[in-house]
């Protein structure tokens, strides 16, 4: 018959053949793949210092018969290292969350067990569905002068380990980022960039609980962030953008008296406004004018070009495109 | 010193009148800005608490100056008034219930304080807790003169000066410093809670409606 055995990473296993007796002559197979003589001793299966690569199954079987005596599945792991806990209330004053994680995989089953206590009484702290190793508390009061004290035990067949937490109701408030953050050009105004964005949705009350905000914005090509707090609003206007260069922005929320900053929210890229570059005739025309009368910048004189047209002050409607844009191109370099 | 003395003559003024006269500073700037400068004041207040208490548990010493520190509640201490409220009651105080768990809970803290005060060892703790004390009564004078603005009635201050907490086991020294702890603690929390207080306020006291109360009180 078939069963799980669980043993420790670097631990010492001997595996008997079921009820067979120690001379018996048997095979042992991992995983369907015979195990040379070495390993055994008499008929049980000694594998020194296990380590992970030996997790599988193991069967054997009798000498001649090849009846199957017996079956273990071998799983190798790891007791459990103290695991990592934070809680955090970002639906003040809902409650709050507390999630976890191991931080090594012990590579067998876990089971984790959260308690929470608020002074004497004991809390229900209710498992979420998505995602898992969470659970959330709703807060019966308000404004408690009494800790709450979270204790994480995660315990798997190889042993267990535990954490606490201890904090004040108002020390884990921090909300999640802002959400839809817009950032746009403002039309005729070279400097400046139009934000706004909106509370985040799990923030249930942003008229008693109050929200501030944090904006950071910087050009792409500059590490150096400019930083704005707002203490109302949910849109800003930053006036000293420099011309024509591609804005990175990002903004973060807090409670206005409690708790901690936000993460950052998503980056929002922006460009302000800049001039339309004027039609290319007119352009075209007036570089014409400027370069006829300084000899170095005349474009070749080739009868492949323009034939008409690049007559200084004939106001030719006709512009040949190939001289046109090798003056319109010098003159852009020189204005 | 001389300080002393008019703090004291102040806190007996605060728990044996029944009702401060309204004060004519907040009916001029009308309770919107009122509810804004009290709003100001409680978070000064918590930023000067901070520095107070940190000195204020090292002078007590271990445990009470570790930041682990998370004794039961005993019952003695139910005495200083607690901001801890259920949510869905706190929602629904009207602005005059709100204001007067405010004023209430200050003016006794204030006289706890000045307990406290009279018996502390150190010049440097005396001289941080007079400061405070004098921002702490800057406080109650402010919310007052909201209420009184808003047209509320002040609530009574208490029949006679507290009783100072710890006074029956004065003998019993860790008890005291428990009290102590308490006290500031509950002091700190009610200034988080007064914060979140006037922000309902704010946005729940429009400037139009309060003149319009002035008006008809022929003020």
């Amino acid at each position: 018959d078939s069963h799980i055995q669980y043993e420790r990473v670097g631990a010492d296993v001997t595996m008997k053949c079921g009820s067979m007796d120690w001379d018996a002559a048997v095979t042992w197979t991992v995983n369907g793949t015979d195990i040379n003589d070495s390993r055994l001793n008499g008929s049980y299966l000694v594998l020194k210092n296990v380590d992970l690569l030996q997790s599988g199954q193991y069967s054997c079987y009798e000498g001649s018969s090849w009846h199957l005596k017996y079956q273990t599945y071998l799983r190798v792991g790891t007791p459990p290292k103290e695991p990592v806990l934070m809680c955090r209330s970002n639906n003040y004053p809902k409650g709050f969350y507390c999630s976890w994680h191991l931080p090594t995989p012990t590579y067998i089953p876990n089971t984790f067990n959260i308690s929470v206590i608020h002074g004497t009484k004991d809390m229900v702290c209710e498992k979420d569905a998505v995602p898992k190793n969470r659970c959330h508390i709703r807060y019966l009061q308000l404004f408690s002068t009494v800790k709450y004290k979270v204790t994480l035990t995660v315990t798997n067949v190889l042993g267990k380990n535990f954490t606490t937490l201890t904090f004040d109701e108002f020390a884990i408030v921090k909300p999640d980022p802002p959400e839809s953050v817009v950032a746009k050009p403002v039309p005729n105004n070279p400097r400046r960039l139009e934000v706004s964005w909106q509370n985040p949705s799990s923030w249930p009350d942003p008229e008693s609980f109050p929200l501030k905000f944090f904006l950071r914005y910087r050009p792409l090509i500059l590490d150096q962030w400019q930083h704005v707090e707002l203490s109302d609003g949910t849109s800003h206007t930053i006036t000293d953008a420099y011309a024509g260069k591609e804005y990175i922005i990002q903004v973060a929320a807090k409670d206005n008296d409690i708790g901690t900053w936000s993460d950052w929210s998503v980056a929002v890229h922006a460009t302000p406004w800049t001039e339309e570059p004027k039609h290319l005739t007119t352009e075209a025309q007036i570089t014409e004018t400027t370069s006829a009368s300084t000899s170095s910048f005349m474009a070749p004189p080739t009868t492949k070009i323009c034939d008409k047209g690049a007559v200084v002050g004939s106001g030719a409607v006709a512009v040949c495109w190939t001289a046109g844009l090798v003056v319109a191109a010098y003159s852009v370099l020189f204005i | 010193g001389d300080s002393w003395g008019i703090f004291t003559f102040l806190c007996a003024a605060l728990c044996n009148l029944p009702a401060l006269p309204a004060l004519n500073c907040s009916e001029e700037l009308g309770a919107g800005q009122s509810i804004q400068q009290t709003y100001d004041l409680t978070r000064y207040l918590e930023h000067q608490l901070r520095t107070l208490a940190g000195t204020y548990l090292n002078y007590l010493g271990p445990p009470f100056n570790e930041p682990d520190f998370n004794p039961p509640r005993l019952a003695r201490a139910e005495r200083v008034p607690s901001a801890t409220v259920d949510l869905d009651l706190w929602r629904g105080l009207t602005d005059n219930a709100r204001l007067a768990a405010n004023y209430r809970a200050y003016s006794r803290l204030l006289c706890y304080l000045r307990v406290l005060d009279r018996q502390v060892g150190t010049a440097e703790l005396r001289h941080r807790l007079a400061h405070f004390c004098a921002s702490l009564q800057g406080l109650v004078l402010s919310i007052g003169g909201v209420m009184s603005s808003l047209g509320y009635p002040l609530p009574a201050g208490p029949a006679a000066p507290p009783a100072p907490p710890g006074a029956p086991a004065a003998s019993n020294d860790f008890l005291k410093k428990m009290d102590d702890f308490w006290l500031l603690k509950e002091l700190q929390t009610w200034l988080w809670r007064s914060a979140k207080d006037f922000n309902r306020l704010k946005k729940k006291v429009p400037p139009a409606v309060v003149t319009l109360r002035l008006e008809a009180r022929g003020f």
